[in-house]
């Protein structure tokens, strides 16, 4: 009864909680749908128009309100984002593989690698800043904003690739080696498949941190703005809803690229299955 | 025969020793010279720079301990320090408050895998907007003619639009909790997920009600998870400046702002200052809460 009770009550409670999650997203949902351009970032909704997402597009006719620098700030921010997640998931992979043997000075390795997620942008944004200015380099976003990114989503795909390392049986891959195959075919045969969902994660952090990343690029970008400082720049100003449509789309390609994740997740799952079907048969 | 066996043997486990080494450190090599070419050696600049002479619009590499003079004699660093150090504590101590009994059901009371799961997603979710429009979401919330204060004044509850809600400390620290609390939901989830069923029905068998029992048992087994939920947390909100900026119109200046509006006036060796002074504060944080528990272990 008491016990019942408690589950009940913090069940209730569990429900809030996520309103309170969610509500202001709602609300900047609600919102974006608000006419335009007279109607501001607030209730009542004065009448139901698509005029923001138009605006962002740059489909509407010039107002007063100037529309947000995304276009060349996606470009970019998408390539900042793939270059990491293309170095950041080869440097964790390769570190993690150094981890499954036992060495002098891991520990320092490990929290070496682990500061990377830990640092605040700002600190190593200002110390990569003052850096470039000492030593005469131009700051770029895809020079000294994109090794910070890595500094950044590096850890993260160490750790997920430790955890996988950790669960994985090296009895298969030694029976790979015993049997004369080579440890580059090895790996590629072996090692890679297995390891493959651990991978995608790994990518699937670095790609996404990096395009949400701002507070590294603030300072280690030189002028050319990417996405997520071109939306820094409209917390100066006065906020119209064409930033709230522009974070619902934001949202929705991050879900397409949740889905997209979840459907390779799923295919290595099943190709994992059916290879473990043909061993026993 | 046997000797020479004995150290053919011996030779080929050392060289083998010594090649797995060796591709252990090719393999290291890379990531750890990126971490300290553009980790440590920034920081280690940042460091250096904060010893070097500020000119109106300059730094000079002429050691001087001005800067830190500056710093600790000047009311608005003083303060911004200080505001740094409330700020971080209150939505600390927020999201525990706020997180705890969420990780308390999802960890513990929902016994079906499949409906854990799914709110634990619904944690994450989130996430997957981006941080600064999450930040900027809390405006149409709390503004004088936000949504709060419209549903709160439609149900009678006011009739004065309550105007202390946006840009205020309060706001910051709406906003911020918000943001960071699912950091602690999840470590404290993952805790509580691992007790063993069975030692809470030993403790009931035995007639502890549920207060003993969270007490004596659930509590102690979940403060690794609120440790590391703390060290997420404290990490992330010392080194904030997007949220106070959006939500507190300049009135909440935490060290974070003061190196960001340094730099935009080109006071490069004050924002390194206030930079090393991050750095000592964060790091005295993260060095005691990693006294309380040992992260490695906890993976």
């Amino acid at each position: 009864m008491n016990a019942s009770g408690i589950k009940f009550g913090l069940g209730v409670y569990t429900t809030l909680f996520l309103v309170f999650l969610y509500g202001p997203l709602v609300v900047l949902a609600i919102l974006s749908f608000q006419t335009g351009p007279e109607g501001g970032p607030q209730f009542p909704i004065i009448e139901w128009s698509t005029y923001w997402y138009k605006h962002l597009f740059g489909l509407t006719p010039p107002s007063r309100i100037a529309p947000l620098p995304i276009d060349q700030g996606l470009g970019r921010s998408m390539l900042l984002a793939m270059m990491t997640m293309v170095v950041s998931t080869i440097l964790g992979v390769t570190a993690a593989q150094a981890f499954r043997r036992r060495f002098t000075g891991s520990g320092v390795v490990f929290y070496l690698i682990v500061l990377g997620m830990m640092v605040p942008g700002v600190l190593v944004g200002l110390g990569m800043a003052l850096v470039a200015n000492t030593l005469g380099i131009e700051r770029h976003w895809w020079g000294t904003a994109f090794v910070l990114h890595v500094v950044y989503t590096f850890p993260f795909a160490f750790l997920v690739m430790l955890a996988i390392f950790n669960r994985f049986d090296s009895s298969v891959e030694e029976a790979s080696w015993s049997l004369g195959v080579s440890p580059a075919r090895t790996f590629r045969k072996i090692t890679f498949p297995l390891i493959f969902p651990g991978v995608l994660s790994a990518m699937l952090f670095a790609f996404t941190l990096s395009y949400d990343e701002f507070s590294r690029t603030l300072f280690a970008s030189g002028r050319d703005l990417t996405l997520p400082l071109a939306i820094y720049g409209t917390f100066s100003v006065e906020v119209h809803p064409n930033v709230f449509a522009f974070g619902v789309l934001t949202t929705l390609f991050s879900f397409a690229l949740l889905s997209v994740y979840a459907v390779l997740m799923g295919l290595s799952v099943r190709r994992a299955k059916r290879i473990a079907v043909q061993e026993e048969a | 025969m046997t000797m020479t066996a004995v150290t053919e043997e011996i030779k080929t486990e050392k060289a083998a020793a010594k090649s797995s080494s060796g591709k252990t450190l090719w393999l290291l090599a890379p990531g750890v010279l990126w971490m300290l070419l553009f980790l440590v050696l920034p920081l280690a600049m940042m460091l250096y720079v904060s010893f070097w002479t500020q000119t109106t619009f300059k730094i000079e590499p002429t050691l001087t301990l001005k800067s830190w003079i500056t710093f600790f004699t000047s009311d608005t660093y003083l303060g911004a320090l200080w505001t740094t150090v409330r700020i971080w504590l209150i939505v600390l101590a927020a999201t525990v408050v706020v997180g705890y009994p969420a990780a308390l059901f999802v960890g513990l009371f929902v016994k079906n895998k499949t409906l854990q799961t799914v709110l634990l997603v619904l944690c994450v979710i989130p996430f997957w907007t981006s941080f600064l429009i999450r930040v900027l979401a809390w405006r149409p919330m709390l503004g004088k003619e936000g949504a709060i204060n419209m549903i709160l004044m439609k149900i009678g509850i006011i009739s004065q639009p309550i105007e202390v809600l946006l840009f205020s400390e309060l706001s910051v620290i709406i906003g911020m909790t918000q943001i960071y609390c699912v950091f602690m939901v999840g470590p404290i989830a993952f805790m509580l997920g691992r007790i063993d069923p069975s030692i809470i029905e030993a403790a009931k068998d035995l007639g502890a009600g549920f207060w003993r029992i969270f007490r004596t048992i659930i509590l102690p087994l979940s403060m690794p998870g609120v440790v590391v939920g703390a060290i997420f947390v404290s990490v992330m909100v010392l080194g904030e400046f997007a949220t106070s900026a959006a939500l507190s119109g300049r009135k909440v200046n935490l060290l974070g702002n003061i190196i960001v509006t340094q730099v935009g006036s080109l006071k490069w060796a004050f924002a390194a200052v206030a930079g090393v002074v991050l750095t000592i504060l964060m790091g005295a944080v993260v060095a005691a809460l990693l006294r309380v528990v040992d992260l490695r272990k906890e993976l």
